[in-house]
């Protein structure tokens, strides 16, 4: 046991720096692709954000099952008695926080190298990124485990996961996109409402689905 | 505005041409899986050959078939269609 | 079963066609492209009955294992997307006349290409896995997140800024239709409906047949 929370503590560390270093390298490209033009920069950079963090998700999530996979431990998950929502909410909680951790400092970098001033944003900045991130990992985590056992999994993962996150997507760039141009966030309300439903059904649904997918 | 009929011909077009096109394949995927069927009820009828394809399908035909799709918890199994 | 669907189809067809083209009326402002909407408009709400179908044998299959619930949760979703198929392809040969422009990434359009790129996923997915059962189960898992994903999208279609006509009959407010164009998507509705139902019922018979044929 301690050896797979070792083998699961190494592991991630090696995704987080994969995923931090992927989020600069994505950084650096959205500068030269964007070039110089300050201002078409600050109207696309909360997309650029929600980009950078949706793809970093996207890879992170995809290896949530890689030590089970790696090890030959997937039966060991299926044959786990008792109510395997434990696990997904095990696993969301972990990629959850390597995720945050990930966003938080890409965050900061983008603050850095875009010269943005957070300021009074944060608060409502930080409410609406763990909405988001919630979401992706609610999902990403559910369709982590079906595509485990996939030969295509690399590529059926972000086919199946980004199309059913537009709606997260949009709500996060909508709310990033006024708080960043210091609009009030009861304007936005509608939009965090909506990240909120989304993020109850995708919880709702992967709870009481996780156990099918474990069945075999 | 100018009526742009070479459009609304061009929708209807392409609509015809979808479900004509699935039509026509799930002609086809039936007409397979007749093919299949006779060849099937070929091998039964002549159950005892050595030969390893024709065995093979013959043998599975002869299985009996799995009670639908199973579940883990024991309970209330409902009929199959 | 699947027979009389069709050639009830069949009449609903032309009875949409007769209704499309001959009784409802040349529109003001768009002019003969506006009959576009007679196919376009229809094929949507039917992709979208069909993928409620789909949620519910989704449902049904998770609940009960029975492998009838699981083709027509197959059957309902790959009709269902070709509709939706239909839907962009004629939406956008409307949209270059109309709007000067083939696509549009405005949030309608936008949001119909995401679900429909959903189903498709859903489509790899089922052709991903080999093992039937798993493959029902989980495709059964993604049918209901896809389809529950479905208001999501259309609402966060709404409140994004929009080029789009505003959804016809969904959107909150009476319709503004003169009743003779009102009919005439009705009618086209039914005969898409039935289409929809005709293909359906004889892929959902292909499905049973193919697993009796390799089992």
């Amino acid at each position: 046991m301690a050896w797979k929370d070792l083998l699961v503590e190494r592991r991630s560390k090696e995704t987080l720096n994969a995923l931090l270093f992927f989020s600069l390298a994505l950084l650096f490209v959205f500068q030269f692709a964007l070039g110089p033009d300050r201002e078409r920069l600050g109207a696309v950079l909360p997309g650029l954000l929600w980009l950078g963090f949706m793809l970093s998700g996207v890879l992170g999530l995809g290896r949530a099952f890689l030590v089970e996979r790696e090890n030959d431990c997937w039966e060991g998950l299926l044959l786990t008695p008792g109510d395997k929502s434990a696990i997904y909410l095990g696993k969301l909680a972990g990629s959850l926080a390597l995720m945050l951790v990930v966003e938080a400092l890409v965050l900061a970098l983008f603050v850095v190298f875009f010269n943005v001033d957070l300021g009074p944003a944060l608060p409502g900045l930080a409410l609406v990124i763990v909405l988001g991130t919630i979401g992706v990992a609610a999902v990403g985590t559910l369709f982590a485990a079906m595509t485990a056992q996939v030969r295509a999994r690399e590529l059926l993962f972000p086919v199946l996961l980004l199309p059913v996150l537009v709606p997260v997507l949009l709500g996060t760039v909508k709310v990033t996109e006024a708080l960043l141009l210091r609009e009030p966030l009861a304007d936005v309300a509608h939009w965090l409402k909506l990240l909120v439903a989304a993020d109850v059904v995708y919880l709702a649904i992967g709870l009481l689905t996780f156990d099918v997918i474990l069945e075999g | 505005m100018p009526d742009n009929w070479s459009f609304v011909a061009a929708a209807y077009a392409v609509a015809a041409l979808a479900f004509g096109s699935y039509w026509r394949w799930l002609g086809k995927k039936e007409r397979e899986i007749n093919a299949l069927r006779g060849r099937n009820a070929a091998g039964r009828s002549t159950a005892g050959r050595n030969d390893a394809v024709g065995n093979d399908r013959a043998s599975r035909s002869q299985q009996p078939s799995m009670p639908g799709h199973p579940r883990p918890e024991p309970g209330s199994k409902a009929p199959i269609q | 079963m699947s027979t009389a669907l069709g050639w009830l189809a069949v009449a609903g067809l032309a009875a949409g066609l007769g209704m499309g083209f001959g009784v409802a009326p040349r529109e003001v402002t768009q002019g003969s492209v506006q009959r576009i909407m007679y196919l376009h408009v229809p094929a949507v709400w039917v992709a979208y009955l069909a993928f409620t179908a789909g949620l519910v044998a989704s449902i049904v299959y998770l609940a009960r294992r029975r492998p009838a619930a699981d083709r027509l949760a197959h059957a309902a979703c790959e009709v269902g997307t070709i509709f939706l198929g239909v839907n962009i392809a004629t939406g956008a040969i409307w949209g270059k006349p109309t709007w000067g422009t083939w696509w549009t990434w405005d949030a309608r359009l936008t949001s119909v290409a995401v679900v429909f790129v959903m189903f498709i996923a859903y489509l790899l997915l089922r052709q991903a896995i080999e093992d039937r059962e798993r493959a029902a189960r989980y495709a059964a898992v993604l049918g209901i997140v896809a389809a529950l994903n479905i208001p999501l999208v259309h609402f966060s279609v709404y409140w994004w800024r929009t080029l789009h006509q505003p959804p016809s009959l969904l959107k909150p407010g009476s319709s503004t239709m003169p009743p003779v164009i009102l009919a005439a998507l009705l009618v086209n509705f039914a005969a898409l409906a039935l289409l929809g139902a005709y293909f359906i019922a004889r892929r959902t018979r292909v499905l049973a047949a193919e697993e009796e044929a390799l089992a």
